[in-house]
């Protein structure tokens, strides 16, 4: 290949093109498969109708979705209108998918960004604070709890709160979105999904830089314990960290269903569920696609941000 | 004789294995009640988890006959428990051993094929391991149909992509060891390389990673019950149970905290049994906890 300069990407811009391609494989492999199995497990206009439809209600349903052409003309269809970010409209409310999907984007938005900034706030200090002291008595008792807290799923860390905060002290509502005392439960509870485990990751990650040796290079040279601990340990172990964090955003968006669900606040995930229980297809695909649309944005985003802070990354290829 | 030598010889290993490792020994033990309680579910069943009883509802912990309680319907707690027991640690097992197998086969395969199979695999795994899992087995589900075996197929058809890459990492850093390439030289095949060379020594790795991906599923498993697609509604499983609870929190917190503190437990045995094989097995496992 002659390298014409002009027409040479940058590392990163081929790696950005890359990772959008293959985002787009796998998007369309899971509609394929959503596709596929909607028609290999049954009828779907009696899907899309509904389970008390009339004859010429599925009649219409299968003329207007086009069933009765071929599947694979009906397959190309399908792609060509998702397209054309085409998704339908809702089957229980009759509303575009889009809108329904636009209007709960938000609420899943504040909930995950809530949630993580909690994460990050209680994680940071504490493991931390595990990693560097590694022998004293607190820390065992510290990482002990740390290890069961790991053993209680998110959701049912969220029932316990609510039990203990809402029910028996009567200091918190336990459902629903409003002010701002109704944040603070699902807050918490997402947030839970996460902090056992990355309180753990980030004190290994900092009492395995404190035995670099470019840690024990500054010692020897007489930097006080102090400077080298908040000058190199520190924001070296942390960056790392911090990365790790944004990698876990599509089990934190996964987390969001359930407690959404929980506390019914009508975001993302709690439609989901509304529409995969009533069987509204067309509001199904619309909000998978926009999930992973927004998975796929944040966790690009973060390992963008991180090419940026950490030198070490710049200009690499893609990160594994 | 020599039987029982053997048999004592392995009993010493075992307990030289546990020796110094609380997390194994504790880990093992818990695991062993579990599977105890498991096995002897229906002996242990007081009554029938689904026969209800209006008259006794709601019976607070340490009701006559029924020790942990009624729930809303009379049914008896105990037994209840006993019954999600058995139907979350099989599922979680099945998902698991579909996942293990799935994930340590195509591990080997990338490990083993350079070039388009190996570029194919490892791409595949990390797109797959960077969607919201969740997400798609609610799609699946709702598609396919609630139960048992509908569940236990799509986490285990989801859940390969961590068995996957630790096989593949594990088996190409084995293939760099001295007794393969000695083994190469020799003539051995490449395929009794993979299967008696490499293969057992990613096990005690995976051996470990299985018992961490039985919690996870069973986490995942009564999360879906719990969301009410996993499950038929009214099956005697935690995840319903809870979800079953949040009508009667004020006047029977016990329906909340009976499988809630269930779950923990079996999940922290899991942890626990995983974290002890990773130090058994490894020298740079996690930093011990006491």
């Amino acid at each position: 290949m002659k390298g014409d300069r002009r027409y040479r990407l940058s590392p990163l811009a081929v790696a950005g093109l890359r990772k959008l391609l293959e985002f787009l494989a796998l998007l369309g492999a899971l509609l394929t498969l959503l596709f596929f199995l909607l028609r290999v497990t049954g009828d779907p206009a009696l899907v899309l109708a509904g389970a008390d439809a009339t004859e010429e209600q599925i009649a219409a349903i299968e003329a207007q979705y086009g069933l009765d052409k071929p599947l694979i003309v009906q397959y190309l269809n399908y792609l060509s209108a998702l397209i054309r970010f085409d998704f339908g409209t809702s089957l229980e409310s009759g509303r575009p998918a889009l809108d329904v999907v636009l209007e709960a984007l938000p609420v899943t938005l504040q909930l995950t960004i809530m949630a993580m900034a909690v994460t990050i706030a209680v994680c940071l200090p504490l493991g931390a604070w595990m990693g560097i002291y590694q022998n004293r008595a607190s820390r065992r008792v510290a990482s002990l709890l740390v290890f069961l807290a790991q053993g209680v799923p998110g959701f049912v860390a969220g029932l316990f709160m609510i039990q203990l905060l809402s029910v028996q002290l009567g200091w918190l509502p336990s459902i629903g979105r409003g002010g701002v005392e109704t944040w603070i439960l699902p807050t918490l509870t997402l947030a839970s999904f996460l902090i056992p485990k990355l309180t753990r990751v980030i004190s290994t990650r900092v009492s395995e830089t404190l035995g670099k040796d470019y840690v024990r290079t500054a010692l020897a040279y007489g930097a006080s314990p102090r400077a080298v601990l908040w000058r190199h340990a520190l924001p070296n172990a942390l960056l790392g960290a911090v990365a790790l964090i944004g990698s876990q955003f599509a089990y934190l968006v996964s987390g969001s269903v359930i407690v959404e669900t929980m506390f019914a606040w009508p975001g993302l995930g709690w439609q989901l569920m509304q529409s995969t229980r009533t069987l509204d297809f067309p509001l199904v695909q619309a909000l998978a696609v926009f999930i992973a649309i927004l998975v796929f944005a944040v966790n690009n985003l973060t390992d963008l941000s991180f090419r940026f802070l950490d030198p070490r990354l710049r200009d690499s290829g893609v990160r594994r | 004789m020599i039987l029982l030598s053997r048999q004592l010889s392995r009993a010493r290993r075992l307990s030289a294995a546990g020796r110094g490792n609380t997390e194994l020994v504790a880990g093992g033990a818990l695991i062993l009640l579990l599977i105890t309680l498991v096995v002897f579910a229906p002996l242990l069943m007081a009554h029938d988890p689904a026969a209800s009883n209006l008259r006794n509802r709601l019976l607070a912990i340490g009701a006559e006959s029924h020790w942990l309680g009624t729930d809303q319907l009379g049914r008896d707690i105990w037994s209840r428990l006993l019954a999600g027991l058995v139907w979350s640690t099989t599922a979680a097992i099945s998902a698991t051993l579909i996942s293990l197998f799935i994930g340590a086969f195509l591990g080997l395969s990338a490990a083993a094929s350079p070039g388009w199979p190996r570029t194919l695999i490892r791409w595949f795994t990390d797109t797959v391991i960077a969607f919201p899992g969740l997400i798609v087995a609610v799609c699946v589900i709702a598609i396919i149909g609630q139960g048992w075996l509908p569940m236990v197929l799509t986490l285990g058809f989801l859940g390969w992509p961590v068995f996957a890459r630790v096989t593949y990492a594990e088996a190409l850093s084995l293939m760099e060891r001295s007794y393969v390439t000695s083994a190469r030289l020799q003539g051995v095949s490449r395929g009794s390389i993979l299967l008696g060379h490499i293969a057992p020594g990613v096990m005690p790795t995976l051996l470990a990673m299985t018992a961490f991906n039985c919690a996870d599923m069973l986490i995942a498993e009564s999360a879906l019950s719990f969301l009410g697609i996993g499950a038929p509604l009214g099956a005697p499983t935690w995840g319903n149970m809870l979800a079953e609870s949040r009508q009667y929190l004020l006047r029977a917190p016990w329906l909340v905290f009976a499988p809630g503190i269930a779950i923990v437990v079996v999940v922290v045995a899991a942890n626990l049994l995983g974290d002890g094989l990773t130090r058994r097995y490894r020298q740079k496992g996690p930093a011990p906890l006491l």
